[in-house]
């Protein structure tokens, strides 16, 4: 609890943001359908703002030597998950300073494709605030 | 709620699952009544599972558009079945039960071992039971459903009165000069089209209520072939429709929502029935 202690982790604050797509106040089978469209046709939603509910996880890849930080979702069979990467806007301690694995979160902020030279890219919400 | 429907219907791929959602349930049950007059109700349930095979294949061999992989192999296979004739060794039941099992075995075997992604169990689960694939159409996959769709409709317009007679009556058929083989032939290619597209709307192990649920609901309240052949089309689009809009709204699976619709339908279709052979 005190680790999300900090103005960004205030509840209930995202719903203040202004949003472009809202996928917290959309039902499971629709959010598993729209992040699947974001990942699959990213073009279309970049520099859009963007506010999701759903578990908190992470990664550490070696070979990047980068920790990834993502908002899951399963569609409504539970068999499949889907999500997207974020970076929230102020640079945080992990793990003291973000949620526990699997705990629910919500993230608004900026959809982008982040692509490194010769590699394949990702889409990510950028500059992010995080909600419990 | 309707808010919340509109708000929902903003988006293209929602569109895009209406469209083919209606087609494909539009086509399946105008086969679905020449099917379960033939006692052929099952085989929508073995041709799902070939088709599920052949997209193993299709994973495997990295194909740009599945459909292209998927469409020759359950044609194919849908033709050995429907057109071997009374000649075969293997009969009718038993063809299609080992068919349908042989093909789901290889299926899976197939992709766990030529897996091409991280999440096998969820590809399988998805495909068997349709949980987005409709809401996950692109423009090119629609494109190609709706001239399917197109293909399927017209053919069945057109030979509808040929169709008609080798469905109650193949030798009566032929005695008056219909080529009973090649219209078996052609309804063979035609359900495994339908097949293969209704694939993305129930996911394969639930393909064959689409085919089987709007006919048998169709023909507890009508008795003619045309009246339940147009009755069994409405059914199935309106259990379709609303099986979408439930499960976007509901957030539950598409593909076992629209079956839920199609058994509430027949339900209601039993009652009719019953209530009209007491009056």
């Amino acid at each position: 609890m005190l680790a999300f202690a900090g103005s960004s982790f205030a509840k209930d604050k995202a719903s203040t943001n202004k949003v472009d797509i809202d996928l917290s106040r959309m039902s499971s089978t629709m959010v598993f359908s729209m992040v699947y469209q974001m990942v699959t046709t990213p073009e279309k939603f970049v520099g859009k703002t963007v506010k999701m509910k759903g578990a908190f996880s992470s990664y550490y890849d070696d070979e990047a030597q980068r920790r990834f930080f993502g908002c899951v979702i399963k569609d409504a069979l539970a068999c499949c998950s889907q999500g997207l990467a974020f970076e929230t806007a102020k640079p945080r301690k992990y793990p003291s300073e973000y949620p526990s694995e699997g705990a629910s979160i919500t993230i608004v902020g900026t959809f982008e494709y982040e692509r490194e030279e010769g590699e394949i890219g990702f889409p990510i919400i950028k500059n992010a605030k995080l909600f419990r | 709620m309707l808010d919340q429907l509109f708000f929902y219907l903003d988006f293209p791929f929602v569109r895009y699952a209406i469209i083919v959602g209606t087609l494909i349930s539009l086509c399946s049950s105008l086969l679905g009544v020449t099917l379960v007059l033939k006692r052929y109700s099952y085989i929508g349930d073995g041709l799902s599972h070939v088709a599920f095979g052949a997209l193993a294949i299709a994973t495997i061999l990295k194909a740009s558009n599945n459909m292209f992989v998927i469409l020759p192999i359950t044609i194919f296979v849908a033709v050995l079945l429907l057109c071997g004739g009374k000649d075969t060794r293997i009969k009718g039941d038993a063809a299609i039960a080992m068919v349908s099992a042989g093909a789901l075995a290889i299926g899976y075997l197939l992709m766990n071992i030529f897996s091409a992604s991280a999440n096998v169990a969820g590809d399988v689960c998805t495909t068997l039971f349709g949980s987005m694939s409709i809401l996950t159409l692109q423009p090119t996959d629609v494109y190609l459903c709706v001239a399917l769709s197109i293909i399927v409709l017209i053919t069945f317009v057109l030979f509808y009165h040929k169709i008609f007679a080798i469905t109650f009556d193949e030798n009566f058929a032929r005695a008056t000069g219909v080529n009973v083989n090649l219209f078996n032939l052609i309804i063979a290619i035609i359900i495994a089209v339908i097949i293969v597209l209704a694939m993305n709307l129930v996911g394969a192990l639930l393909v064959s209520a689409l085919v089987v649920f709007p006919a048998l609901s169709a023909m507890r309240v009508f008795k003619s072939f045309f009246t339940v052949t147009v009755a069994a089309a409405v059914i199935s689009v309106v259990c379709s429709l609303s099986g979408i809009l439930v499960a976007i709204l509901a957030g539950t699976p598409v593909g076992s929502t629209i079956v839920g619709m199609d058994i509430i339908a027949f339900l209601i279709c039993y009652i009719t029935s019953c209530i009209r052979r007491r009056v």
